[in-house]
């Protein structure tokens, strides 16, 4: 795991589901669409902070943030 | 005409309904973004707010307690609000947490084989022609197929389907005649509540695996829909699923139509479609705006706006804002790296059928570029667009004939 960490404000997430779109590896879907973070406490792998950074970036509800 | 001649900067107004701005709205987009961003609709004084920058768009459609979708004011024929469209949190929630997961991506997901299936017998039917009425033939009976499946509603009434939701977005009436348009909208609603009673009956009899019989059989909150709960969805579903798609692959393929570097791109790079999608989406949300009605008195921009006002926020505006998408925010720019659209609005209403909306735009844009890579606009074709979501009338299309 990297030292980056991702966290979500489920109040703000209405499931345009980009995050999920961008980046699988971290994100996925509940029955709602709403995002879920799969990954344990939120931090990211090694290999996937570009992704990370992109999906957070792409959240028209800014419900995402990152923590380096 | 220049579509931004439809902004009146010394009247604080505008004007997006005219069929000059449907076809090239970025023009107005701007002018109205620069010189007006918050503008009444012409010929109304007071009381009709155009709001076009991209942070305001954002902001009320993340306040639905200031901009309310509760809309009952607006005439489209319904006899109550339509449902989730025009129902506040904490309301709305409770339907979008029944209705979502049957249109969540892992409930969809199992389409794209049948979509893809339909959409390469619709190619078949016109590939060896060499040419095609992309509407007629593709961008109608593509998401209207994929919509009567998922509802379960016959697929030879289609036109009936497709008269309605005609009557209430566009009614064919003489320009200006409101009273014809509300004459017509009523009736049309009318005949919806009458026939989806009938649908209704049927899957209380008669349950099955399609949506309508899902908002029958479920429940909210320990309780089943009423009838009337069940008609307002199914009012809003003809609107929504008939009309937007179509109009979505109307204003993407007469683009890639028209601009041969685009399209090869996608030809060349097929894993770049999912980008593709979405800046089709930003650049020509079809849909170009959304309402809201003031609930408390606000401010924005100076504006004072006061309970009852109408609000039009211009989607269309927002996603092309230099603001938020930098200079090349007009442009089709398949490295763009950040793009937070508001195509399916945002906030608590974004689109229910996003995610449907989404695979079938992804998979015809795949099918369609595998097929037939090199099409073009028909000589001398003129395309009409309709205001408000931007449909083309016809959208006739030559490449070279493939056999099938």
């Amino acid at each position: 795991m990297s030292a980056m960490r991702v966290t979500l404000d489920a109040e703000a997430c209405v499931g345009h589901g980009r995050c999920y779109a961008l980046a699988p590896d971290i994100f996925s879907a509940n029955d709602q669409g709403h995002c879920v973070i799969k990954t344990d406490d939120g931090l990211i792998p090694v290999g996937s902070e570009d992704r990370a950074h992109q999906a957070v970036a792409n959240c028209p509800e800014g419900a995402l943030r990152l923590e380096e | 005409m220049d579509p931004a001649a439809a902004v009146y900067p010394e009247q604080r107004a505008a004007n997006p309904y005219l069929p000059e701005v449907a076809a090239d709205p970025i023009p107005f987009y701007r002018r109205l973004r620069a010189e007006c961003p918050i503008a009444n609709l012409e010929g109304f004084a007071e009381g009709t707010h155009i709001i076009s920058r991209y942070e305001d768009v954002k902001f009320a459609l993340r306040h639905p307690e200031i901009f309310s979708s509760d809309l009952v004011a607006v005439d489209i024929g319904q006899d109550r609000p339509l449902i989730p469209l025009q129902i506040d949190p904490p309301e709305h929630a409770k339907y979008r947490r029944l209705m979502d997961p049957f249109l969540g991506p892992s409930a969809i997901a199992y389409l794209d084989e049948e979509t893809r299936k339909l959409a390469n017998e619709l190619i078949d039917a016109f590939a060896a022609r060499g040419s095609c009425d992309f509407h007629a033939e593709f961008s109608v009976p593509y998401p209207c197929t994929v919509f009567l499946q998922l509802t379960g509603l016959p697929l030879e009434e289609l036109g009936t389907f497709l008269r309605w939701k005609d009557n209430i977005i566009r009614p064919d009436v003489d320009p200006g005649d409101l009273d014809a348009a509300q004459q017509l909208r009523r009736e049309t609603g009318q005949a919806m509540y009458a026939y989806f009673g009938g649908v209704i009956d049927d899957r209380l009899a008669n349950p099955g695996e399609d949506l309508i019989s899902r908002f029958v059989h479920g429940e909210v909150e320990g309780r089943t829909l009423s009838r009337e709960e069940i008609l307002d969805i199914c009012y809003l579903f003809i609107l929504g699923g008939l009309d937007t798609v179509t109009a979505t692959l109307d204003c993407s393929i007469a683009y890639l139509a028209q601009h041969h570097d685009r399209r090869r791109q996608i030809v060349e790079r097929p894993e770049l479609v999912g980008a593709a999608v979405e800046e089709l989406l930003r650049l020509h949300t079809p849909v170009m705006q959304v309402l809201r009605v003031v609930a408390t008195e606000y401010e924005m921009n100076g504006v004072k706006m006061k309970p009852g006002d109408h609000v039009m926020l211009m989607l269309g505006a927002a996603d092309t804002d230099t603001e938020e998408f930098g200079v090349d925010a007009e442009d089709f720019a398949l490295d763009r790296t950040v793009n937070r659209h508001f195509a399916f609005g945002g906030g608590p209403h974004r689109c229910l059928g996003s995610h449907l909306a989404r695979l079938e735009l992804r998979v015809a844009l795949e099918e369609l570029h595998r097929r037939l890579p090199d099409y073009a606009l028909t000589d001398g074709a003129e395309l009409h667009y309709s205001p408000g979501i931007r449909e083309i009338a016809h959208l006739p299309l030559v490449f070279e004939p493939v056999a099938v």
